[in-house]
């Protein structure tokens, strides 16, 4: 257990330094986006809370050793990023992260885990694998992204107003993104004869199929 | 030892059949009443125009709209409720007429007070948890069950302009945020670390995911006739009269009325879906290892749970609160400029209201009587009503409606035409339906129907 | 509005071949449902695949290859496309001609397998045209998802059930780490269009200080992220860890077409993203520079030398041909990549020819080791032991299929590998030069060791004694196949000019 934390704390303190040194490097004279900062308004206290349940969310999911109470992690994450976009004026995609990843995606993990027999008796967690190369991985990926995301001159739009989005949706679907759109909906379709040709009953060979009647 | 029993009196003190009726008809009407008062006045607009008419220094204004949806929130989950109290009642009574039994008599007049007595005897229970149970998930369980119930409360609306606020995505929200349920249900299942508990809960979760696609695409139906995601926008595309109402209006949507219904009982657990506690089979499925508050929290979005989906239904389908030749713009020109409402607006709303209330009640009353009257459904055939039957009637429907609509945009008859149509038809069924009923209990109780016993 | 919709009507005449695709797809498996009692079912869904392909390489041919774009900018109708879309077109006809006469797939599943395989051309035809980040995903995945059905079709087969599952994870990894980069890109630039890119970015770049170092690293971060999505479809290292696996465990033929189709259209993928956004036009000598001195092509140039090495290394040691063959198909991405990283004219030709050459000499050798397995039951190198005996035409096959994998003239794979070194040489007295040349010693190096693992074969086959002496009688359709194979690369081993004539017609691309 000493060891672990150990190497937790050297990680730590690499990824602090490298955020540090490679910011200090890249960013000599930079103009920093300057954060605002004024009394904690209601949407603002809001968009905290729900980012917080993001986050430990998430953590639920990645640190959790018990995979029922990983999924209800990824029912936060998910839930908290579906009013994320309700900040974003997404009120449509909100409403359809919910509907999709609640309401079937989540559902449907917890009866998978359900149906597993025993699987709660399999420690899913990896928290303690590889940690080495995992760690070496987040010194060199982390400071980077953590540099990226603050000093880049992000391509940004002024927030809409909250204003129905579902008719603009709709809209775009069928004009400007008509082909993705259709697209995914193949993309489906595909995964979804695949996944019921995986599912089901292996016939014998050249025994005519009478599986369905 | 030997149960001390008692006969019930033979006739009820005057005392308590006062009391008793001053309660079935003074809980509704103080719940409905707050509701109609409460959810016009505590929006933004008019909390904005109060403060500034009181002279209240603007900055109150976010503790006020806090406020406010403290108020609302409080408010509607109590009316939700009290209402599946209520309703408990309503069921026992109707059970037992339907079983030639007598049914709950004690708890004051018609046995009434009974939900209250229920309550009070659960909320004394001790909260167990069973021992190898998953303790945190066992106690969180009821929580997401009753937030999701709790939540499409925020987009159900009362009448007119009764509603907590109206979403642009309103139908989408609620077929969403009832996934919560079934969350709380499936953990509930696996946390009570029970095989009973977790058989119901994988059925619940087999039965909830099949019935929500037939339910999600028969709403399309009423979206693309209205246009509009907004429960009360689709009330509004809709009209008083029955010709009017979606569910006549187009042969398709009749259709994805009944698809609907039916999704609705399975996706609520009701009989003649209610496998996932099967007690012949399964104790009580998911709920077998709770008792005391969390069992109440269970069967309160149970009862609570008939109310959402008769209101939805008649939402979608069957004009809401719109009321017989007064349109939804006349009411709308009586408000006035003021802060607060005109008292005709006042007015039309509460007859909305009662409007909507009586559709809802009548829903519920049905889903009542089909409990009692269906048996259950065995798994398999509830998997192949959902898949084969329904499943392939929603998509037909909906594709018939996007064909219906463009026929009715050239020719806008053909929408009278269907609803007059139906409605003469669906008044002829109900008619014999009436004559048949009262032929049996003719034949039962010869000409003269008594109802003392009740 | 009514501009948008003009234009998606108006695009439907480019985009023939894919409806037929599509709606192909879907009647196969409908067709499979009607056909489901019929003796024989089998040619008859073969020959419904065919007539698909079929139909769908006849309006390829008749359309035009003048330069559009479709959809509003989604795809692009353009000589670039049409090029690699006859390239998946043929590895798809090819694929349904083994299977047909092979029991890889069985009776009651076959009809299943044409009508995902169509599906999986249709994905490789967008992959090929896709110039919106939202079609390169899209048509990723189409590509994606399919394979992983078909490379588990076999569920009773422990390792197809583990391969299409490794396959699956990688995949989904692969896939949401191009989605973050491709976030990045959409966060960066503000469009999807992957032509407006160049413009934007040559804008952005211009910032001095902090906010343009910290561009330029965003930019690197999203192209390595992006370049993940495209290694993971044409397995080069470090997402080349599903290859051997899923090469293994898949039915053959279905991993001889996944060593052909999905890497051509990765490579064009990848041709047309790079070439086409982070390059600036082609000069006059045919070479390109990086936009905004982003250094992709350092990148590319290290998976490539890493890719080929690591796959040769590997091979070696392998005993299982299709492991074999799996470690030398991602050497042969390696040898590939380097076409992309010269950043030419010549470099994308070479890629191009190599391709087409790579589909007729890969396709052999898996057939030789489907009609080796089909006689033996066994993929094992042991087996292969004094084949010429057994099989003599099989042997030979096999040689010039090995030979000509190894690059050796006077075998068309010696045309492919020399228009890739002449492109990285090319490269070598310019600025960088040192580093190209060090790139084209790597690939030298590597083809001598790739010798000797396919030479190790070849003594199998020529010089050893046979373990069992029955001969082994393929049929009709496969000795066909194998020597019309054959007949090929022997034929473009000395006669190249059509192949590199088309090519060099075909290396017209949109570009916005």
């Amino acid at each position: 257990m000493p060891r672990k934390i150990v190497i937790w704390v050297v990680l730590a303190a690499l990824v602090v330094t490298f955020v540090g040194v490679l910011g200090a490097r890249m960013a000599e004279g930079a103009v920093l986006p300057e954060i605002i900062l004024g009394p904690l308004g209601l949407t603002d206290a809001l968009f905290y809370l729900f980012a917080a349940m993001t986050f430990a969310g998430a953590a639920t999911v990645a640190l959790s050793k018990n995979i029922l109470h990983s999924a209800l992690g990824l029912l936060a994450a998910l839930m908290g990023t579906g009013s994320l976009y309700v900040f974003l004026s997404a009120d449509f995609l909100a409403v359809t992260q919910l509907l999709v990843y609640i309401g079937g995606v989540l559902v449907l993990i917890l009866f998978a885990v359900m149906l597993t027999n025993r699987i709660t008796e399999v420690k899913i967690s990896n928290a303690s694998l590889g940690l080495v190369g995992g760690g070496a991985l987040l010194v060199a990926t982390v400071p980077v992204l953590v540099f990226v995301a603050i000093a880049t001159p992000w391509a940004t739009i002024v927030p809409a107003e909250l204003a129905p989005t579902t008719r603009e949706i709709g809209n775009a679907f069928l004009t400007r993104w008509l082909l993705p759109f259709e697209l995914a909906s193949l993309v489906l379709l595909a995964t979804l004869i695949g996944a019921v040709v995986i599912a089901r009953k292996e016939l014998k060979q050249d025994e005519p199929d009478t599986s369905v009647s | 030892m030997p149960v001390n029993y008692s006969p019930p009196p033979k006739s009820t003190p005057k005392v308590i059949v006062a009391v008793t009726l001053a309660a079935a008809a003074g809980i509704p009407f103080l719940f409905l009443g707050l509701v109609l008062l409460l959810t016009p006045v505590l929006k933004p607009a008019t909390i904005d125009g109060l403060l500034s008419n009181a002279g209240i220094d603007p900055s109150w204004r976010t503790p006020a709209y806090v406020a406010a949806l403290f108020v609302l929130a409080l408010l509607m989950m109590n009316y939700g409720a009290i209402f599946s109290g209520v309703i408990t009642w309503w069921e026992r009574r109707v059970a037992g007429r339907i079983q030639s039994r007598i049914g709950p008599n004690r708890a004051g007049f018609g046995g009434f007070f009974i939900f209250i007595a229920d309550a009070v005897k659960m909320l004394l229970k001790e909260d167990l948890v069973p021992a190898d149970a998953d303790a945190l998930l066992f106690r969180a369980a009821p929580y997401f069950v009753v937030t999701g119930f709790a939540l499409t409360f925020v987009v159900l609306p009362f009448g007119h302009s009764l509603v907590v606020t109206d979403l642009n995505v309103g139908v989408f929200y609620v077929t969403s945020v009832t996934a919560l349920v079934v969350v709380g249900i499936l953990i509930s299942g696996w946390a009570s670390n029970s095989k009973w508990a977790l058989f119901g809960g994988v059925r619940a979760a087999a039965q909830v995911i099949s019935y929500e696609i037939p339910a999600g695409v028969s709403i399309f139906v009423p979206i693309a006739m209205a246009g509009t995601l907004s429960m009360q926008g689709i009330i509004r595309a809709q009209g008083g009269l029955p010709w009017e109402w979606f569910v006549f209006r187009n042969p398709a949507a009749l259709i994805a009325f009944f698809v609907l219904f039916t999704s609705q009982l399975a996706e609520a657990n009701r009989t003649p879906f209610d496998l996932p506690e099967a007690e012949s089979e399964l104790v009580a499925g998911y709920l077998s290892e709770y008792s005391g508050f969390r069992f109440a929290l269970f069967f309160l979005v149970e009862w609570g749970n008939i109310w959402v989906l008769s209101a939805i239904v008649t939402t979608l389908f069957l004009g809401g609160w719109q009321i017989p030749f007064v349109s939804a713009e006349y009411i709308d020109g009586l408000r006035g400029a003021g802060v607060l409402p005109s008292l005709a607006w006042w007015g039309w709303n509460a007859v909305s209201m009662a409007v909507f209330t009586a559709k809802t009640i009548a829903l519920c009353n049905l889903v009542i009587w089909l409990r009692w009257t269906l048996p259950r459904v065995r798994v398999d055939q509830m998997m192949g009503l959902c898949w084969k039957y329904l499943v392939p009637a929603a998509f037909a429907c909906f594709v018939f409606t996007l064909f219906w609509e463009l026929a009715v945009s050239v020719a806008p008859r053909i929408e009278l035409v269907s609803g007059v149509g139906f409605t003469v038809i669906a008044v002829v069924l109900a008619v014999l339906f009436a004559r048949r009923v009262h032929q049996n209990i003719q034949a039962v109780q010869g000409e003269k129907i008594d109802l003392s016993n009740w | 509005m009514e501009q948008l919709i003009g234009n998606n009507l108006a695009s439907v005449a480019g985009f023939r071949p894919e409806l037929v695709l599509t709606f192909g797809s879907i009647a196969l498996l409908v067709l499979d449902l009607v056909l489901r009692r019929s003796r024989s079912r089998r040619a008859l869904l073969a020959g419904a695949a065919v007539i698909v392909l079929g139909l769908a390489a006849v309006l390829l041919a008749a359309q035009s290859t003048a330069s559009t774009p479709l959809f509003n900018g989604m795809i692009a109708s353009d000589a670039f496309a049409t090029f690699f879309k006859w390239i998946f077109l043929a590895a798809g006809f090819l694929t349904v001609l083994i299977v047909a006469q092979g029991d890889d797939y069985p009776s009651p599943r076959v009809g299943e397998f044409y009508g995902l395989l169509l599906a999986v051309v249709l994905g490789m035809f967008l992959m090929a045209s896709a110039t919106n980040l939202l079609t390169i995903y899209m048509s990723i995945e189409l590509v994606s998802m399919v394979s992983y059905v078909l490379a588990g079709f076999r569920k009773s087969d422990r390792k197809a059930a583990e391969a299409s599952l490794k396959y699956v994870i990688y995949g989904s990894v692969a896939s949401g780490v191009m989605l973050f980069g491709m976030s990045y890109l959409y966060g960066l630039l503000g469009t999807f269009d992957v032509l407006a890119f160049a413009p934007k970015i040559a804008e952005l770049s211009a910032t001095t200080g902090a906010a343009g170092a910290a561009t330029k690293l965003a930019l690197v971060v999203a192209v390595v992220f992006v370049s993940s999505g495209v290694g993971y479809k044409i397995a080069s290292v470090p997402w080349h860890m599903w290859c051997p696996d899923v090469y293994e465990g898949a039915p053959t033929p279905f991993t001889a077409f996944l060593s052909v189709g999905p890497k051509a259209a990765g490579f064009a993928l990848a041709l047309r993203f790079f070439l086409g956004s982070f390059a600036g036009p082609m000069g006059a000598n045919g070479m390109a520079e990086s936009i905004a001195g982003i250094p992709w092509p350092a990148v590319i140039g290290v998976l490539s030398a890493v890719t080929m090495t690591l796959g040769n290394l590997t091979a070696i040691a392998q005993t299982n041909l299709k492991r074999l063959l799996a470690y030398s198909s991602i050497a042969h991405a390696g040898y590939t990549l380097m076409g992309l990283a010269t950043l030419s004219a010549l470099g994308m030709q070479g890629v191009m020819i190599y391709m087409l050459i790579y589909l007729v000499m890969n396709l052999g050798a898996f057939l030789v080791v489907i009609v080796v397995a089909e006689a033996t039951g066994s993929e094992s190198i042991f087996d292969y032991s004094g084949l010429v005996h057994r099989h003599p035409l099989a042997a030979i096959a096999f040689g010039i299929f090995l030979f000509s994998l190894t690059g050796l003239p006077p075998f068309a794979g010696f045309t492919g590998k020399w228009y890739l070194f002449y492109a990285v040489i090319e490269r070598a007295s310019g600025p960088a030069g040192f580093w190209y040349g060090a790139l084209a010693v790597v690939g030298a190096l590597n083809t001598a060791v790739s010798l000797y693992y396919y030479a190790r074969i070849i003594r199998a086959m020529f010089l050893e004694a046979p373990h069992v002496t029955d001969r082994v009688a393929p049929k009709l359709g496969y000795q066909l196949m194998l020597g019309a194979f054959s007949a090929a690369i022997l034929v473009f081993g000395i006669w190249w000019a059509p192949i590199v004539e088309w090519s060099q017609r075909s290396m017209v691309m949109l570009r916005g």
